[in-house]
């Protein structure tokens, strides 16, 4: 037979062999040293690498992790947690995403390169880090009544509480079309961390860093359950691309499989209105799986709302626990969250599993 | 060999099917894992209770004044103002306009109505769920006196507080504490009782001798205490409601303080200090029988039993620094628990039995922390020039300790603070404050 | 010290009229002078405003620590010879701590101090039925700043005389 035939054939069955099996080998991305780092000048850089021979010598002596780990004395306990997160989030998103007040000066264009730049700064090591204490000292986050996933600045004083920020709008006289005065809204002010009184101005003390520390374990465990959902989903999705989304017909449109950024805006959004505060430590500890039936219009409907499964701790903690995440649902809900009404089909029912492992006393 | 291919390619594809029937029927609901959420207080309205008689007009407004303290004290929970509402409740059975508390986002609806004939007062209140629109839990009535308007008010606060936190409540309880007055190097200090928020405080000695560190029993009837009446410290018990004191040890030669119930109110663990050493021992409260439970050269004080009565945690400086160990009851071996760098002292069993609360002093500063039961997830919530002296609130949530500050004009006042480190707050005393103990929650 | 001898001498005068309970102490000043002894001056050697001024009524401890310097033991061998010579008088030895510690741990430190005061009386003669031991712990300061100025102040152990004129 030509050697066409057989190439192709081979081709075949690897392509359908990655189609099916192809999730499977999806693996966590390794762990990866997130190194401090600092903007610096494109002289100041190429002085760096030009001397790049010099340091290998001397680096040897230097104990490597008591210079890569950011020394807690000089530095700030939060950047710590903050670089130890970025691994557990969606993978695609780049590192320099959740960029909350702690990292100012990473805001502009340079984060990417920044990071990027990281592992190929790996053997200049001992300067890349040296580097750190000459980071002036990072904006504290205050206690603050409220905390929540992404920090949120103060609002202008007068502004009534709301998720949603909208600027307060005043009767103009000459507009064509009159528009209501509406109050300033905008969401309380947040801060992504509770900071207790021995946390605060660590600068200024060596700091009783015996907070920090062990909350690092505690973030650690959730990759391996995120890349099964995601592998399982993975699976799903290559399958039907490969079938080219033909599915069996449903009553309701299904469309074209959701995007990641669609579940993420739906999660975020349940996420906001998800308040752990008055949960007690039982409750804290017990994990919840509530389904709910939507209407097209991307409420959900209040009726439906029940409990399906709970794990973790005792029945009472359990029903706390399906309490706030029920409350949640409908209080972020009123409005409808922002789903694809071509896609009802898939979001219709949604199981949504409440897991507050991560907000135990962060 | 093309054959071979062929035919392996086609079971692959008719397998293929076989694959996707399953994975489709998975798609059935769309499935999220909500991992984040917020922690902010619960927001809540509790309009004044409706008076159902003239005499109740004043009860009514006070009693919701003290609930929406409790529970905005808590730090968990945010009062709604009454200037916010839209429409206020006038009739207690008429049905709830969900839609008028949504609107000023109150999650949580708190509805009441009080009744006074002669000295008896009576109330009622439910609870509603505001956005699921539906009642929480089922309404309650308490029937006291009308002296006890505070005490009902706290109850229905706890019973509030429970049901939205699934946490036990810890309203209805009072504090017993040293009231201090006076310059720092002439300080009168007077035993003190008054209910956790402050109120109804009642002094239980004068300041003509120094008194240290009262402590409840475990039915919140009696006190145990410090007091240098006789020119040496030694541990007294004193029944609350009766005001009458008794010594529970007078030995010549010896000081005995730092005492502590035991879980069934009939042993006593305390401290003596005889030639130099200070050990452990524990003591029957009516037989007066003694037993010695450390003999080693070192400092052992400060102790205290687990709710189940079976061990007893303590601070001994055998190590070379005071640090935190555990014991059975009867006596033996001792385990250290506390391993950070500084000082442990003042170690405090929480009613939960799950943590221990404690005083660590390291690098000139002190910190009132908390920590597992072998050591482990040790946690600060505070750091001063000087706390020290933590108890546990009834519920295990909350903690009230001894802060002084710095310098010649230092003074001493209590503070609460919640398990996780939130909602530090100074609690109201006449005069400065020390040494704290939270009674068990009143019936 | 002239301030205490000024005390001391108005309190004696006060206290002629009255037999005062050595064992009793009130709250009144950190010298704990509540018996009173002769009425007689600094200079008389048998009085306790001798004992005080010139013989020295107190030693100071390092931080934590019960043990007693060099500088100690030769002011408590004065105290020792005066118990010894003066045999009318009993005394209270107090102990004290700075406020850098928790309250029960003070109450036992100042119990080590003030037992080894004792000691060392005891081991150079001084009866021991005629020594008492009370620890004050860190409520009875007598320097109120918060530095270590004040601290090394208030690490001692007092001597206070009692019984010179009960019967």
């Amino acid at each position: 037979m030509q050697t066409g035939t057989k190439i192709s054939g081979v081709a075949h069955l690897v392509l359908v062999g990655v189609a099916i099996f192809g999730g499977a080998f999806k693996s966590d991305p390794l762990p990866f040293e997130v190194h401090e780092v600092s903007v610096i000048s494109a002289e100041q850089f190429a002085a760096m690498t030009a001397s790049r021979p010099a340091p290998d010598v001397a680096a040897e002596p230097v104990a490597p992790d008591a210079l890569t780990r950011p020394d807690p004395e000089t530095d700030t306990p939060e950047v710590t947690t903050e670089a130890d997160k970025t691994p557990d989030k969606a993978l695609p998103e780049p590192t320099a995403q959740p960029v909350p007040d702690p990292e100012p000066e990473s805001q502009p264009a340079p984060p990417t390169p920044e990071t990027e730049a990281a592992p190929t700064l790996e053997q200049p090591q001992p300067e890349v880090v040296i580097q750190p204490q000459e980071i002036s000292p990072r904006p504290q986050p205050r206690p603050v009544d409220r905390v929540a996933p992404v920090p949120v600045a103060a609002p202008p004083p007068d502004a009534a509480p709301d998720e949603v920020e909208t600027p307060q709008v005043n009767p103009d006289e000459g507009a064509e079309t009159p528009q209501e005065p509406t109050k300033a809204t905008a969401p309380e002010e947040a801060s992504d961390r509770i900071v207790t009184e021995a946390d605060e101005k660590p600068a200024s003390l060596a700091p009783t860093s015996s907070v920090r520390p062990p909350a690092r374990p505690a973030n650690r465990p959730k990759p391996p359950s995120n890349s099964q959902s995601a592998t399982s989903n993975a699976v799903n999705d290559a399958v039907t691309e490969a079938l080219g989304g033909a599915a069996p017909a449903a009553p309701a449109p299904t469309g074209p499989p959701l995007t990641g950024g669609e579940k993420d805006a739906l999660r975020v959004a349940v996420s906001t209105c998800w308040n752990v505060g008055s949960l007690s430590s039982a409750a804290l500890q017990t994990t919840v799986v509530v389904g709910v039936s939507m209407t097209p219009t991307g409420k959900p409907q209040s009726g439906t709302i029940r409990l399906l499964s709970s794990s973790g701790g005792p029945e009472a903690a359990a029903k706390q626990a399906f309490e706030a995440a029920r409350r949640a649902i409908i209080r972020c809900g009123a409005k409808g969250y922002d789903l694809p009404a071509e896609k009802y089909g898939q979001w219709q029912e949604i199981e949504m599993t409440f897991n507050p492992e991560r907000m135990q006393i962060k | 060999m093309i054959r071979l291919l062929c035919c392996i390619l086609a079971a692959l594809v008719a397998a293929v099917p076989l694959v996707i029937q399953p994975a489709l029927a998975q798609q059935g609901p769309l499935r999220i894992e909500i991992t984040e959420g917020v922690i902010e207080p619960l927001p809540f309205a509790v309009p004044g209770f409706v008076p159902d008689n003239t005499a109740a007009t004043d009860y009514g407004k006070q009693l919701s004044q003290v609930i929406a303290a409790d529970l905005s004290g808590t730090g968990l929970f945010r009062e709604i103002p009454a200037s916010a509402f839209i429409s206020p409740i006038t009739d207690f059975a008429a049905p709830v306009k969900y839609a008028d508390w949504k609107a000023i986002n109150a999650q949580a609806l708190i509805a009441g109505a009080v009744t006074v004939s002669g000295s008896k007062l009576t109330v009622r209140f439910r609870v509603y769920d505001v956005f699921s629109g539906a009642e929480l839990g089922n309404g309650l009535q308490f029937t006291g006196n009308t002296d006890g308007w505070r005490r009902m008010a706290h109850k229905v606060a706890d019973a509030v507080y429970s049901r939205i936190t699934g946490e036990g409540g810890y309203f209805d309880s009072r504090v017993a504490f040293v009231s201090e007055a006076g310059p720092k190097n002439d300080r009168r200090k007077r035993l003190a009782i008054m209910d956790y928020d402050g109120a109804n405080v009642q002094y239980l000695s004068d300041s003509s001798t120094i008194v240290l560190a009262p402590r409840f029993s475990p039915t919140g009837d009696r006190l145990l205490y410090t007091s240098y009446e006789t020119g040496f410290p030694r541990i007294y018990v004193l029944d609350v409601g009766k005001v009458k004191r008794r010594a529970l040890d007078n030995t010549e030669g010896t000081m005995s303080f730092a005492p502590r119930f035991a879980p069934d109110g009939k042993t006593v663990v305390f401290s003596l200090a005889q030639g130099g050493n200070t050990d452990l021992y524990t003591m029957g409260v009516s037989s007066g029988k003694r037993t010695r439970l450390t003999s080693a050269p070192s400092i052992e004080t400060a102790p205290s039993f687990s709710p189940d009565g079976r061990q007893i945690v303590f601070e001994s400086d055998r190590s070379g620094s005071q640090q935190l160990y555990i014991m059975p009851t009867g006596g033996g071996e001792a385990r250290r628990i506390s391993f950070g760098k500084g000082r442990y002292g003042t170690p405090v069993w929480s009613p939960r039995g799950d943590l221990i609360a404690f005083t660590k002093q390291s690098k000139g500063r002190f910190h009132i922390g908390v920590m597992r039961l072998d050591g482990s997830q040790e946690r600060l919530l505070t750091a001063s020039f000087l706390d020290e002296g933590p108890t546990w609130a009834p519920n295990g949530r909350v903690i009230m300790f001894t802060r002084e500050t710095q310098g010649a004009s230092g003074r001493a006042s209590l503070y609460s603070v919640d398990i996780t480190g939130r909602n530090l707050r100074p609690v109201r005393t006449p005069d400065g404050a020390s040494d704290p103990s939270w009674s068990p929650l009143q019936q | 010290m002239s301030i205490f001898g000024k005390i001391l001498t108005i309190g004696a005068l006060l206290a002629v009229t009255a037999c005062t309970n050595a064992t009793k102490y009130d709250n009144a000043g950190a010298g704990g002078a509540g018996g009173a002894g002769v009425s007689g001056s600094a200079s008389d050697p048998t009085s306790a405003a001798f004992f005080q001024q010139s013989i020295g009524d107190r030693v100071l401890f390092v931080v934590d620590q019960s043990s007693l310097t060099d500088q100690s033991r030769s002011v408590l061998q004065g105290q020792a010879e005066w118990l010894l010579t003066n045999t009318d008088y009993s005394a209270i030895i107090e102990g004290h701590a700075d406020e850098q510690g928790t309250r029960e741990y003070n109450l036992g430190l100042g119990e080590k101090r003030a037992n080894a005061v004792r000691e060392f009386l005891v081991s150079r003669g001084v009866a021991g039925n005629r020594l008492k031991v009370v620890s004050y712990g860190k409520e009875r300061p007598i320097e109120i700043c918060s530095d270590e100025s004040c601290y090394a102040k208030n690490r001692r152990a007092v001597t206070v005389l009692s019984g010179g004129l009960t019967g």
